[in-house]
């Protein structure tokens, strides 16, 4: 997990000087971050900080106006086609799950397999039901989305993203919509995803993760980078002002 | 203060009819009176039509021209062929809701598209089957091709409609929500009727369209429009969620649009939909006033019958029936369709 970049050289994303503008209101203003594989960073921040947008940037869920972000050696520009290779190495979890209501466990699970990969249909269960043995939802495979409770769906949602085998993983607040008891079921399943070396980019409120998981612990307000540092500097001794502030009020 | 006792039986309700009678149609003398007015108007309505249909009537009209009004002209010692449409036709809802059951939608699928080619084959003839014309399909039986062919083709065009209206190209968008709003201001009968007189000056030469088909066009252009708004709603109460998952998968957006966004926004207007088929099949017999013999116009035409002239009541009342019985059918299937499988 430690593997940063003194031994690890190439980044895997690197945004630089990003500027985003939703009609006049500038969301973020000029981030620049690097990922390194194998890391995992955590972006914390108060609500409206741009931490969300700024992740969302990454699969071209967003666009930006300045800037320029490389996700594995590929900019993201207008051109389609990069977006769509780009989002078969990214996966993403979202606050809201956002499964395929229509759809089985398993074929959440199995559909971007079989229709972007090519994966024939056996094989894409196979795969499926070793990840979702992995979350711990195997039993659950063959019911829909609306008969699970929230942390067994968001357990799915995180299979469904591993399914495309990605090279990184994004997590848009992953717990914040799940009532308190099921928060530890989801957190467990990152915590050994980490452990497994998937590099992920975390926004999270949840500050033991933050402390216990991450490489590198990133604190945004109003569209900036205010700090950058490992959980222990973060923590204990926080360098800006504004980052003792954000401490205060959720410690 | 008492405390309650922790659970008690509900207060017993005396529930029997006498009762019931009292308490709502009789509980004031004005209301007493007026139960009993209106009570005597519907006995009588039953009744007299009772009387009616059992005494009165000369069901002849009906017996007598039974495959007439069924099938029309269609040649007697070719029945068998219908039969057999009406078995695929029966068969092609159940091998499509029972594949989704069983988990493998291919085969219902290919038994559909078997069975259309088979139902064409043996309505038209040819290939070794002795071809029968259309003009001699007539009755029940043009009738549901017409309703069914126009439901067929309406629907994609209607699919097709809705997208474009929320197409992100301005010309695409522009044009559809023209197209839709002319003709949803535009009655029915008027778009039959331009469909007869306009289209054969606006289609190439060479292109010639008989009444029939020209009648099914008409039917066809005006519900894709209400099509179009229908599956437009189904279309915007997806949540957008929906298709940021389903771009984060890395599907493409004609993929998007074909495995989330459509089965999801389809299944959420089900009811509408058939609710305007329903109006659909209702709406074929305005084809009567193009001199196309379908259920209400063959029934004009028995109706000019010398032995059978004046049996409207008869007549109307046996074709309702029928109307009656494929609407209901139609609803009932709806429902089984509304409950989630």
């Amino acid at each position: 997990m430690q593997n940063t970049s003194p031994t690890n050289p190439a980044p895997i994303i690197v945004a630089q000087f990003v500027h985003k503008w939703y009609g006049q209101f500038n969301v973020l203003r000029g981030v620049s971050l690097s990922v390194y594989p194998g890391e995992v960073v955590v972006i914390m921040g108060p609500s409206g900080s741009g931490k969300s947008t700024l992740i969302r940037t990454f699969n071209a869920l967003e666009d930006y106006q300045q800037g320029t972000i490389t996700i594995d050696g590929i900019t993201i520009s207008d051109d389609i086609k990069h977006i769509d290779r780009i989002r078969q190495e990214v996966g993403m979890v979202f606050q809201q799950f956002n499964l395929f209501p229509h759809l089985t466990v398993l074929e959440n699970v199995t559909l971007a397999p079989m229709w972007v990969r090519k994966r024939s249909k056996a094989q894409a269960e196979a795969e499926a039901m070793q990840l979702l043995e992995r979350v711990g939802i195997l039993t659950q495979a063959r019911k829909y989305p609306g008969q699970l409770s929230g942390g067994q769906q968001q357990r799915v949602a995180i299979a469904r993203a591993l399914a495309m085998q990605p090279k990184i993983m994004l997590f848009d607040e992953p717990t914040s919509a799940l009532d308190p008891e099921m928060v530890r079921e989801v957190l467990e399943v990152m915590k050994s995803l980490a452990g497994s070396g998937m590099t992920m980019v975390v926004v999270t409120h949840e500050v033991g993760f933050a402390r216990e998981v991450a490489d590198r612990i990133v604190l945004m307000d109003s569209g900036l980078l205010v700090e950058e540092a490992n959980p222990i500097d973060f923590f204990q001794h926080p360098k800006e002002e504004r980052t003792r502030q954000f401490l205060a009020q959720i410690l | 203060m008492k405390n309650p006792p922790a659970s008690a039986p509900p207060p017993a309700i005396d529930r029997s009819p006498v009762r019931w009678l009292r308490q709502n149609l009789f509980n004031t003398w004005y209301n007493g009176i007026l139960t009993l007015i209106l009570g005597g108007f519907i006995l009588q309505v039953f009744v007299a039509g009772l009387t009616w249909i059992a005494t009165k009537a000369r069901w002849a009209v009906i017996s007598e021209n039974l495959p007439l009004l069924l099938v029309g002209r269609y040649p007697a010692e070719q029945s068998w062929r219908l039969w057999l449409v009406l078995l695929l036709a029966i068969g092609l809802p159940v091998s499509i809701w029972g594949g989704k059951r069983r988990r493998s939608p291919g085969v219902g699928w290919i038994y559909a598209f078997c069975a259309m080619i088979g139902i064409s084959w043996l309505l038209g003839g040819g290939f070794g089957l002795v071809p029968v014309e259309n003009s001699l399909w007539n009755g029940l039986l043009l009738t549901l091709l017409a309703a069914s062919l126009s439901t067929v083709l309406a629907f994609p065009l209607g699919v097709l409609l809705a997208l474009g209206r929320q197409s992100s190209l301005p010309i695409l968008r522009i044009a559809c929500t023209i197209y839709i709003e002319l003709v949803r201001g535009l009655p029915l009968i008027g778009i039959l009727f331009m469909a007869q007189f306009l289209l054969p000056l606006l289609l190439p030469g060479d292109w010639r369209l008989d009444r029939l088909a020209r009648a099914i066009a008409g039917l066809i252009l005006f519900n894709a429009a209400y099509l179009a708004e229908t599956v437009r709603g189904g279309l915007q109460s997806l949540p957008r969620g929906q298709i940021e998952a389903a771009k984060v998968l890395g599907l493409s957006a004609p993929l998007r649009l074909w495995l989330i966004v459509l089965p999801q926004a389809i299944r959420m207007v089900i009811p509408a939909i058939v609710g305007q088929f329903i109006s659909l099949f209702k709406d074929t017999s305005l084809l009567a006033l193009f001199a196309l013999a379908e259920l209400t116009g063959i029934a004009r035409s028995v109706l000019a019958q010398p032995d059978f002239i004046g049996r409207y009541a008869e007549v109307y009342l046996f074709i309702g029936l029928i109307y009656w019985i494929v609407c209901f059918t139609l609803s009932q299937v709806s429902r089984q369709l509304e409950v989630r499988d």
